[in-house]
């Protein structure tokens, strides 16, 4: 049973007599909201709200191995239980994977989900019920059909700096098209980096100059517009010109000025640290993450991957487990070192995990029904394990987890009133969390 | 001031209602039941669980309930609630014994925890009456207890001075035709609080601001709805008049001297005065853009503007409805609308069939096909996708789901998706009205094509001897029927779909006419007369219905001839408006007393600058290669790489929604016009505008005045001309600093917006 205190489980409380009707019945009509639109739009990506708490994901795209991470099986017959072993870490009772050494010290910061569930085992289509919370698309008919948490976060905090783009992608949003804003608005897609950041000549492509264009020049155009940009704004009052001037100075600020270019420099870090990050794609996209949430981002998804390990899946993982373990400890232990570790939540997860047992060409399928996801930091609670798998993997052995109980949790933590709905195209309020509700053993 | 002369003219009906409710034989508030001593579940419980939210989207009228606990969506399945309330729960929701140990008030007074928190007070009347219905037994609906017909508002629509209030009054009807004053039991809401507001006991408060909104009431499972005109100023204006537009097409003169009419009319009631109207340069750009989708070249601005001629302007626009960019530009709309989509289906093999579709689709606006025509080649369209285009529609819509929400969005201008779970709230429509049009396409018979996904492309229509849609709660199995109609009379040879694009294309079709000229005012005029465009519902009324009612039955009359339409609507004084606002006009954004801004579309900015810079755009073939000088609105599908029109707002024809297509500011456009190398490709290209601007012979005035009139369709003033000319001399590098220049002014709102 849900507890009915506190705020791990709320329905309509807290919730103005406003909120409640719009949420009650369908939106009559447009509101204020629809008035200042734009100028809305601009201010939520540029002003911060909620908790000032961030997020930093790993997505593991194509997904990831629960039985050779971090929900071991060493009892299992050897066809299940794969090649690696147990080791013991930092959480009293808790083994992971040895791939997961460098993890296995700092497991105490680190809490596992053991029992997500979902109902679909394609790509595509799983790939959107975890980005997004929900199913939608099909294999046949693969558009997106709900916001990513992402843009969720996005809409709802904006940037804690308004220079910062609010939701990053690194390098770019992943490859089906699951990670974006769809009705909440364009404004909330991910800002993409577009570039790896552990490649020796990494610039981001937005943010510099086409070829053949100087900074001067770039001046001189600055100063021009201001000059010529005199179409009077109260031709329109519904925002959209204002949030677009407010959005053009953003821009130019990003491109000329140092606040935002300075964030995505990693050469400013110390090369021990950048080492123990480990120079690799995944090392190097998690300390420029953190320096995009310490610079004011709220968001920022790492795509890894591909995980998809149908064939041979050792050698697969052995080039993606020790990149992404380095990358994962080095950025607890860097946020801890720092005192930002409650103020940044890390989550890893994919579309699923992998079948328990091996197939005939020594890997593993897709597998959505019991796989695991990591979640770290931001006020959660360290070293828990929150449900279970049966006994050689396969099921849910003990509470079963969907994805919007993850979002629950996320957005909780981030402050985002659990009771937010945004409208669809056709004006129904969706609820941010459906039928979520937050992890209580991990608050 | 309130002027009783200006609510008759708005409000002929108020009498009538006002009488209406007066009649009402109980109207002390009495329960209106068949036994004396219980209250009413229909009545009088369920409304107060939907007056509380218990039964809300929100709460325990979520598809799933709350904590166990699930009550039909607002009380629209009281029998289905009675049953959640009495037998479910163990028991422990309604106690006859100890009413007040029921859970249902225990919980809703917060006596236990509740996570909806307190919601009726103890002692209070809707306390009270929970509590006898429960000593009572609980009793639910009873077969021969009269049932909810509507509920009326009075006054229903009236002028409310600004900073005033005024008492809504709400009566309930009953099907054995008594009715009951339900006020306090009503739930109220306005459309724009920022006009005015409502509160509990539905009393309406007004801003100082003027326009028109509606408040919604609710009750039961019905709503009613009040119209609400706050006047923009407490004086009347001299009372304006309406323009006679110079052409000689006399049916084109008559319905726009008509639609001036009621403009000038509605002017008058809100105390708005007109902006003053548009000069030549930007009624020339305005209506290439949203005629052709494209920008008027600088020889256009110029020989326009010094064309002497009254009709000039009529002219224009009639050469303009002629022109291949205008096909071009409307078959982009429409195939956006019928979802002509070559993305998303994990396959590549679409562009035959989405290029041939667009292609139809150009050539039915290039010939001027009747509206009804067009619409019902789409509907009834049979054969194969290769040789029948409209067929190709066919592809994207291919569920129950699809069927029924394209064809309500698209051509009846009802946004019915709610309906297909539960009633729709704000609407009368209910799961049988869904499944029901859903029925006429149960026979939509798919054969042969190839396919490399679930979705073939290149299939066979036809039209099985059998197939059936079952309404999802009863099993009933549905009879075609148009929403709102009678069912249709069919035997199996007759195609249902042909009786409903017959029963559409009437002209007495209280949908299909309206929500065409509405899409098309919507075009032109930057908002629908009901907006959002194809959100036509009694809770969303139009903000001028005469107006809207003039225009569809002038439509239907011309045999839907959309050109005329065109003419009626582009002749229009509001058309004709500048877009700077008065003193009076402000704040308006419902009654077109200016015109309003909205931004360039993405595929017309794109083009626009290619259009400025005399650089053409390179399409990447995606599947297909387009030619050098292929224009963006000329592209068959969506399914062609551009991160500009992406970011820009290209719709991704997903759904029948022409809000598919965002305005929205967003960052990436920012950064995509400050440093696209798209953009500097083409204001550096050697054999681009640009680069004979740095090199030819003109002195910087005379290159500032032809820039100007290229990117804003104007001349520059003289301060502008002067800012120009001192940062062109003040740098070295000619070449750049035109690029500079003329980068600036395609960045500005100017630029990108028409207005």
């Amino acid at each position: 049973m849900l507890t009915l205190t506190g705020t791990s489980f709320s329905c309509c409380d807290g919730i103005s007599r406003r909120n409640f009707l719009q949420i009650g019945s369908p939106v009559l009509g447009l509101g204020l909201a629809d008035v200042l639109r734009g100028r809305a739009i601009a201010e939520a990506t540029t002003t911060a709200k909620g908790s000032g708490k961030s997020l930093i994901v790993f997505w593991t795209h194509g997904g990831m191995s629960q039985q050779d991470t971090y929900d071991m099986k060493p009892e299992a017959p050897a066809e299940y239980r794969g090649m690696y072993q147990p080791i013991a870490t930092s959480a009293n009772g808790i083994t992971v994977s040895e791939r997961f050494a460098r993890q296995a010290k700092v497991m105490h910061h680190i809490s596992q989900v053991r029992s997500v569930h979902h109902e679909n085992g394609i790509h595509a289509p799983s790939a959107h019920w975890m980005a997004t919370g929900r199913f939608g698309p099909t294999l046949a008919r693969n558009a997106a059909q709900h916001p990513s948490f992402g843009s969720v976060i996005s809409r709802s905090l904006g940037a804690r700096n308004s220079h910062m783009p609010p939701y990053v992608a690194i390098p770019k949003a992943e490859a089906f098209g699951y990670q974006g804003a769809v009705y909440l608005g364009k404004a909330y897609n991910p800002f993409e980096v577009g570039a790896d950041p552990n490649s020796k000549d990494f610039k981001v492509a937005n943010l510099s100059m086409p070829k053949g264009l100087e900074l001067k020049s770039v001046e001189n155009r600055r100063k021009l517009l201001r000059k010529f940009d005199t179409l009077r704004r109260d031709v329109d009052n519904s925002g959209v010109l204002e949030g677009l001037d407010a959005f053009k100075t953003q821009a130019l600020e990003m491109v000329t000025g140092d606040a935002v270019r300075t964030a995505f420099d990693l050469s400013s870090e110390d090369d021990k640290l950048r080492d123990r990050y480990g120079r690799h794609q995944y090392g190097q996209s998690a300390l420029l993450a953190r320096r995009l949430v310490e610079a004011g981002s709220t968001c920022v998804t790492i795509n890894t991957g591909y995980w998809d390990h149908h064939n041979d899946i050792e050698p697969g993982l052995e080039t993606h487990l020790p990149p992404l373990d380095a990358a994962i400890a080095a950025l607890v232990e860097d946020l801890h070192e720092r005192g930002m570790l409650n103020d940044v939540m890390i989550y890893c997860a994919g579309e699923f995990g992998r079948t328990p047992l091996m197939n005939g060409h020594a890997g593993r399928d897709h597998w959505s029904n019991c796989f695991t996801v990591m979640l770290a930091g931001g006020g959660i609670k360290g070293g828990q394990i929150v449900g279970a798998s049966e006994k050689w993997g396969g099921g849910v052995k003990e509470r079963l987890t969907v994805p919007l109980d993850i979002y629950a949790t996320i957005f909780q933590q981030l402050g985002i009133p659990l009771e937010t709905h945004y409208e669809d195209a056709s004006g129904r309020p969706v609820s941010i969390v459906g039928e979520g509700s937050p992890i209580r053993e991990l608050l | 001031m309130f002027d009783p002369l200006r609510l008759l003219l708005i409000a002929p009906s108020l009498a009538v209602i006002l009488s209406a409710g007066v009649s009402a034989s109980v109207a002390n508030g009495a329960p209106e039941s068949s036994t004396e001593s219980s209250p009413s579940f229909l009545v009088d419980v369920v409304p107060i669980l939907t007056r509380y939210g218990c039964n809300g989207g929100g709460c325990h009228g979520k598809a799933t309930g709350q904590n166990g606990f699930r009550l039909s969506l607002l009380g629209f399945e009281p029998d289905f609630d009675h049953v959640a309330l009495l037998r479910e729960g163990r028991g422990r929701r309604v106690f006859p014994g100890s009413p007040d140990s029921s859970l249902l008030l225990s919980k809703a007074a917060g006596q236990v925890p509740h996570g909806g928190g307190t919601r009726i007070q103890i002692g209070s009347e809707d306390y009270r009456v929970l509590r006898d219905w429960i000593q009572a037994g609980a009793p639910g609906p009873r077969p021969e207890e009269p049932t909810l017909v509507r509920v009326s508002v009075s006054p229903d629509r009236q002028i409310v001075e600004p900073n005033s209030t005024l008492q809504l009054k709400v009566v309930a009807h009953f099907s054995d035709g008594r009715s009951r004053d339900v006020t306090d039991r009503a739930l109220f809401e306005t459309n724009l609080p920022e006009l005015a507001e409502v509160n509990e006991t539905g009393e309406l408060t007004t801003n100082t601001r003027g326009g028109l909104f509606a408040a919604m009431v609710r009750f039961g499972g019905t709503v009613g709805v009040f119209l609400g005109t706050v006047p923009f100023r407490g004086t009347t204006i001299d009372v304006q008049s309406a323009v006679i537009p110079e052409t000689t097409n006399t049916a084109v003169r008559d319905a726009a001297s008509s639609v001036n009419r009621l403009l000038v009319d509605q002017w008058n009631r809100l105390g708005v005065e007109p902006s003053a109207p548009a000069d030549d340069f930007e009624f020339i750009r305005r209506a290439t853009i949203d005629i052709c989708g494209t920008l008027p070249t600088a020889e256009e601005v110029t020989l326009f503007s010094n064309d002497k001629g009254a009709d000039k302007r009529v002219r224009l626009l009639d050469g303009l409805l002629e022109r291949p960019s205008h096909a071009s530009w409307f078959a982009l709309k429409w195939a956006a609308i019928l979802q002509n989509r070559g993305r998303g289906y994990s396959t590549g093999k679409q562009r035959e069939g989405t290029a041939l579709f667009t292609a139809w689709i150009r050539d039915s606006i290039a010939e001027n096909k009747p509206y009804d025509r067009f619409v019902t080649e789409i509907l009834t369209a049979t054969g194969s996708q290769e040789r029948v285009p409209p067929a190709i529609w066919y592809r994207s819509v291919r569920t129950t789901k699809d069927y029924v929400e394209s064809i309500a969005q698209s051509f009846l201008g009802v946004r019915i998706q709610c309906a297909q779970c539960h009633r729709h709230p704000a609407e009368r429509w209910t799961q049988a009205d869904y499944y029901s049009l859903a029925a006429v396409f149960a026979r939509v018979g798919r054969k042969g094509g190839f396919s490399d996904a679930e979705v073939p492309t290149s299939e066979v229509l036809y039209l099985k001897d059998r197939g059936e849609v079952t309404h999802p709660r009863t099993g009933e199995v549905m009879t075609p029927r148009p929403l709102g109609g009678p069912d249709f009379q069919l035997s199996k040879y007759d195609d249902p779909r042909r009786a409903l694009a017959k029963w559409m294309t009437e002209k007495d079709n209280p949908f299909f006419a309206r929500t065409m000229v509405n899409r098309m005012w919507g075009h032109f005029l930057q908002r629908g007369i009901i907006h959002p465009i194809d959100d036509s519902r009694s809770t969303n009324p139009p903000s001028n219905p005469e107006l809207l009612d003039t225009l569809a039955r002038d439509f239907a009359e011309s045999g839907y001839d959309v050109r005329h339409l065109i003419r009626v609507i582009t002749n229009s004084q509001a058309y004709g408006l500048n877009s700077a606002p008065n003193e009076s006009n402000r704040e308006d954004l419902q009654s077109y007393s200016r015109f309003y801004p909205r931004r360039l579309p993405a595929e017309v900015l794109l083009d626009g600058i290619s259009q400025v810079l005399a650089v053409p755009t390179v399409f990447p073939g995606g599947p297909g290669t387009f030619p050098v000088g292929t224009r963006a609105i000329d592209l068959p599908d969506e399914n062609v790489t551009s991160t500009f029109l992406d970011v820009f707002g290209r719709p991704a024809r997903t759904t029948a929604c022409e809000c598919e297509r965002s305005d929205e500011p967003a960052l990436a456009q920012a950064l995509e016009l400050v440093n696209s190398s798209e953009i500097q490709r083409k204001l550096a290209h050697d054999d681009g505008y640009v680069a004979r601007l740095g090199g030819n012979e003109e002195s910087h005035s005379n290159n500032t005045v032809d820039i100007f009139l290229r990117v804003f369709a104007r001349k520059p003033s003289s301060a502008e001309t002067e800012t120009a000319v001192d940062f062109l001399k003040s740098e070295t590098d000619r070449g750049e600093a035109y690029r500079s220049l003329v980068w600036s002014l395609l960045a500005t709102n100017e630029f990108m917006f028409n207005h």
